[in-house]
């Protein structure tokens, strides 16, 4: 009898919805006509679809058809005169750049077959060794920020709900997961290149742990609560900031 | 020379995709008459907004041309379309989503709104404030759920062309709807009474 009534109530959405058929659509029926629960429940879902329909049906394209032809021709056209250039982001161009340019220095310096004479001035100083990998340092220092600041708005703007009184955070709690063991391995928050950031690259960590430590269907009073903290020390503001120096 | 009945008849979807796929854009405009309003509802029902929407609409044709040689000839165009569409829609919701939360991270929902929810004679007849919660709702559904949801109440689709148009099993598209129906429920509860 139990196992009936759960089976039914998880074909209601189903039903309501008008694509249960078959012997299923049967049995629900006859249960539903038996147990007020389940029927309470089908009326409810029943009300939403159809208020969702009351929502004003899309209407037609704000432009005539020909208007479209003209539009696609032309576009057409564009991609006809030559690839689109996707331009990456100046920080990733940079990041490629200060990196491969560590490496070609390093090999350098290594290369066995280089002459060792002791007055010969290295090709790449040491100075230039070091901004580069400062600049390295920083950029990824700003990107760990870039994904931290998107988990942590997911978090702040609402997540959707997964239970009474819940919400669903499951993808956030994941992600500062994947994103505190990509972070350890990627910023060193003690290294001197980013150290005016070290305090907020802490903040940041803990942000992470917090949200990493929460339910996939979390309470939604705990959310507030990260939320809340994060209003507080304006995390998000202070990562903006931060992003944009690391960036220079 | 006589003219055969057969002459007459409008090319089929089928015969355009071939001329498609030799590269005569004469096919195009036929092929856009048939399916452009359904694209295009489909995709405001997704994002909401109707320049994005045609935006979407006309990637999709241009996608279609430009992919023409990979249609299998053996699926049906209008699915083929749809699912150029919906795959466009997602792509571009995602990087709104993106843009707005990197944006106004402190937002509430209704804030977050394209500037296409003000109220039309329509919204306002509805009541603006139930249209706003409607859209919400639907923007926070998962993405697989939304497009399945989109796909089933406003274009009425069968569970078999969802699955064949976002490349699902059945299941998986039953479970999707069924979640987003209840998510909906959750979310509007109040309103629906």
């Amino acid at each position: 009898m139990m196992f009936e009534h759960l089976r039914s109530r998880r074909r209601l959405p189903l039903l309501a919805a008008g694509v249960l058929d078959g012997p299923a659509r049967g049995a629900t029926l006859a249960h539903v006509a038996s147990c007020s629960s389940c029927g309470k429940e089908l009326d409810e879902l029943k009300a939403v679809l159809r208020l969702v329909a009351s929502d004003p049906r899309p209407a037609e394209p704000p432009i005539p058809l020909s208007q479209l032809v003209t539009r696609v021709g032309a576009r057409l056209d564009e991609l006809d005169r030559g690839p689109v250039t996707v331009r990456p982001r100046p920080w990733v161009v940079a990041s490629w750049a200060g990196a491969a340019a560590v490496v070609a220095a390093v090999v350098f310096l290594l290369l066995p077959g280089r002459p060792q004479g002791g007055n010969e001035r290295p090709l790449v100083s040491e100075d230039t060794l070091q901004r580069l990998e400062r600049n390295v340092a920083r950029e990824q220092a700003a990107r760990y920020l870039g994904e931290a600041q998107d988990v942590l708005v997911s978090v702040a703007a609402a997540p959707p709900p997964c239970d009474r009184e819940k919400v669903d955070l499951g993808e956030a709690s994941e992600r500062s997961r994947k994103l505190l063991t990509r972070g350890a391995l990627l910023v060193d928050p003690e290294g001197p290149a980013v150290a005016s950031a070290r305090p907020l690259l802490n903040d940041v960590e803990q942000a992470l742990r917090e949200v990493a430590a929460l339910e996939s269907c979390v309470r939604a009073r705990d959310v507030q609560r990260v939320r809340e903290d994060l209003a507080r020390r304006q995390l998000l503001m202070k990562i903006r900031l931060m992003k944009r120096e690391l960036e220079g | 020379m006589e003219r055969t009945a057969g002459d007459d008849r409008p090319p089929s979807d089928r015969d355009l995709m071939v001329r498609l796929a030799a590269g005569d854009r004469e096919a195009l405009p036929p092929l856009m008459e048939r399916h452009y309003r359904r694209l295009y509802r489909i995709a405001l029902a997704y994002l909401r907004n109707p320049d994005d929407a045609l935006d979407a609409v006309q990637e999709t044709f241009v996608k279609a041309f430009q992919n023409a040689v990979r249609w299998d000839g053996a699926s049906e165009v209008g699915p083929w379309l749809s699912r150029i569409a919906v795959n466009h829609a997602i792509d571009r919701y995602r990087r709104e989503k993106r843009r707005r939360r990197t944006l106004t991270p402190f937002d509430d929902e209704a804030r977050e709104l394209p500037a296409t929810d003000q109220p039309s004679p329509e919204r306002t007849a509805l009541g603006r404030e139930v249209g706003v919660k409607i859209a919400a709702a639907l923007r926070a559904l998962p993405e697989k759920q939304r497009a399945v949801f989109v796909l089933r109440h406003y274009e009425e689709h069968t569970l078999e062309e969802i699955a064949g148009v976002l490349g699902l099993s059945l299941g998986t598209v039953k479970s999707s709807l069924h979640r987003a129906i209840r998510r909906l429920r959750e979310r509007l509860a109040g309103l629906s009474a």
